[in-house]
């Protein structure tokens, strides 16, 4: 008996045709007279931005961060630039506007994370394991680190470190020239580094 | 191990997975595109009228904007004026047009290359925008429902540019004028819609720039400054009075003005097109010269089919004059994906024929 036609729910990845994905500037381009194709890139990357907010804020407030994200992207969708075939930058721009009137419980949260354990999941894939030591090591001074960070810089620092964005997405999510990423993110590192300990004069300066 | 890597390892410890719940913002978010939710902020609210149109515009090109403006309020009573200069209308009309007092649809074809205004010789003409407005008895409003130029639909066999017939066939709607100006583009609306054409008008892109200088400009209201590379816009924010070169470059503007949940550029043609509205029903009552420069400039962008005389345009003019311009609705076609061809779309039958019906009857 054949009952193989039940096609999978819309939106649910399917393994293995990569290619025969429908890019995202034409998702939008679409959605601008089927306004409802715009949940495709919900079911795209929903989860991935959830992920980048729970670090940046927190699990609280992160599903109303990114329902709000999508919501004004998709009242913005008219003015999305179609040569850009990612939306992944200019979801991620979008967002961190969200994620910086927090600022104030951002810096809170780092701070906190100072002195007390990772509110995070207790425990990891056995491949984390290893740098794990490194990192709870680490983790007050890093938090101390970002706590103390402009803005800015964080933005930069964070969308490439835990975004994933190579430099020119960060450009395109903030609206800046790919210079001042790079020159955001030196000063950003040189801090983070400086609170690790490594105080070359150097590097400080250069 | 690097700051990068100690930074990913510690994001990773933060992360957390997303819970079940999230679903409810995709709920959320469907329930917008489904025009459900609140209407964006801003000052400019269209008003509810009887007819519920869609409250999201779909897709307005630059020439949705030039059109709209066109054929909701300023052109219909520019085009009296013909392609000449500036008279006076003295003789009585025997057009039927005149003495009209019903409801009008004018269906608007923004093109990208106008038409002779004589001959209709123009081959490579493209429409880039479709536009039926409907303006009711009262003429108290004017409703403006574009189509998505990427809408497939039977297209009548029409008349071809060359003289020759061309067969009927299936294909998206912005083929009709390519294919046959005009008159292949009205056969198709009124097949399509069941709404009969009384008046095509046919409007030059590079008008828009003229039009806005000839009113002396338009004001508009930056929330933020404007620097934008691709159009050359510069601006502080605050209140502007912008000639035709920067209100083109204003309409057209993708990027560098406000944030994400701020106006749409759509909303942002809109609100241009309610302005310059209100600067022309100014410009008609305080500056009569000013107002006969911007009639002509206008008459020189746009071609009427049938050709209207000069009384029945006035008259129609006069007719509108107690419009007003925050009353001008805009819509666009219900659609959805064409089951043959997910890149391109059909119409939503029984949405738009409601819509449609509403414009045949409406008063």
């Amino acid at each position: 008996m054949v009952s193989g036609m039940i096609a999978p729910p819309p939106g649910a990845p399917r393994a293995g045709e990569p290619s025969a994905r429908v890019a995202d500037a034409d998702l939008i381009e679409r959605s601008l007279v089927d306004p409802e194709a715009f949940a495709v890139l919900f079911d795209r990357y929903a989860a991935m931005l959830y992920r980048y907010v729970s670090r940046r804020l927190g699990p609280e407030g992160a599903e109303d961060i990114v329902g709000e994200t999508f919501l004004a992207a998709f009242s913005g969708r008219e003015r999305y630039d179609l040569a850009r075939r990612d939306a992944r930058p200019w979801l991620f721009g979008i967002v961190t506007k969200l994620v910086a009137r927090h600022h104030r419980s951002e810096a809170a949260r780092y701070r906190a994370l100072r002195r007390s354990p990772v509110d995070g999941p207790e425990e990891g894939p056995a491949d984390r394991v290893a740098a794990g030591v490194t990192v709870t090591a680490a983790r007050p001074l890093l938090a101390e680190a970002l706590a103390g960070l402009p803005r800015r810089d964080r933005d930069v620092l964070l969308l490439v470190a835990w975004g994933d964005l190579r430099y020119e997405e960060v450009a395109t999510a903030l609206g800046i020239p790919v210079g001042t990423v790079r020159s955001r993110l030196n000063r950003a590192r040189r801090k983070v580094r400086a609170v690790l300990g490594d105080t070359d004069p150097m590097r400080e300066e250069a | 191990m690097d700051d990068l890597d100690l930074l990913r390892g510690l994001g990773r410890d933060l992360e957390h997975e997303p819970p079940g719940s999230l679903a409810r913002q995709r709920a959320r978010l469907l329930e917008a595109a489904h025009g459900r939710t609140r209407a964006p902020c801003g000052p400019v609210r269209r008003p509810r009228g009887p007819v519920r149109w869609p409250r999201r515009p779909g897709r307005w090109t630059l020439f949705g904007a030039v059109a709209a403006v066109t054929a909701a309020l300023i052109l219909v009573p520019a085009v009296l004026l013909g392609g000449g200069g500036v008279k006076p209308p003295v003789i009585p009309s025997s057009n039927p047009f005149a003495a009209r007092t019903g409801p009008l649809n004018v269906l608007v074809v923004g093109s990208d290359r106008r038409a002779a205004t004589a001959s209709d010789g123009a081959e490579e003409a493209r429409s880039d925008t479709l536009l039926l407005v409907h303006l009711p008895a009262d003429r108290k409003s004017a409703h403006a429902v574009s189509f998505p130029r990427d809408l497939l639909v039977q297209i009548p066999s029409c008349q071809g540019r060359d003289g020759k017939p061309v067969p009927s066939r299936r294909g998206q709607i912005n083929a009709a004028y390519s294919l046959g100006g005009h008159s292949c583009a009205r056969k198709t609306i009124e097949a399509l819609t069941g709404v009969r054409v009384d008046t095509t008008v046919v409007v030059e892109f590079a008008g828009f720039r003229t039009m806005v200088d000839a009113l002396g400009g338009v004001p508009i209201t930056l929330p933020t400054p404007v620097d934008d590379q691709a159009t050359g816009l510069r601006l502080p924010a605050g209140r502007h009075l912008v000639q035709g070169t920067q209100a083109l470059a204003y309409v057209r503007l993708r990027h560098g003005i406000g944030d994400g949940s701020d106006l749409s550029r759509v909303e942002r043609q809109q609100r241009f097109m309610a302005s310059m509205l209100r600067r022309a029903k100014e410009t008609r009552l305080r500056n009569p010269a000013r107002f006969a420069r911007f009639l002509s400039a206008a008459a020189g962008s746009v071609a009427t089919y049938p050709r209207l005389d000069v009384a029945a345009l006035k008259a129609l003019a006069d007719s509108m004059g107690g419009t007003d311009p925050g009353a001008v609705r805009f819509g666009t076609v219900p659609v959805v994906p064409a089951p043959d061809d997910p890149a391109r779309v059909v119409w939503d039958r029984e949405k738009a024929m409601d819509l449609f019906t509403q414009l045949r009857e409406g008063g």
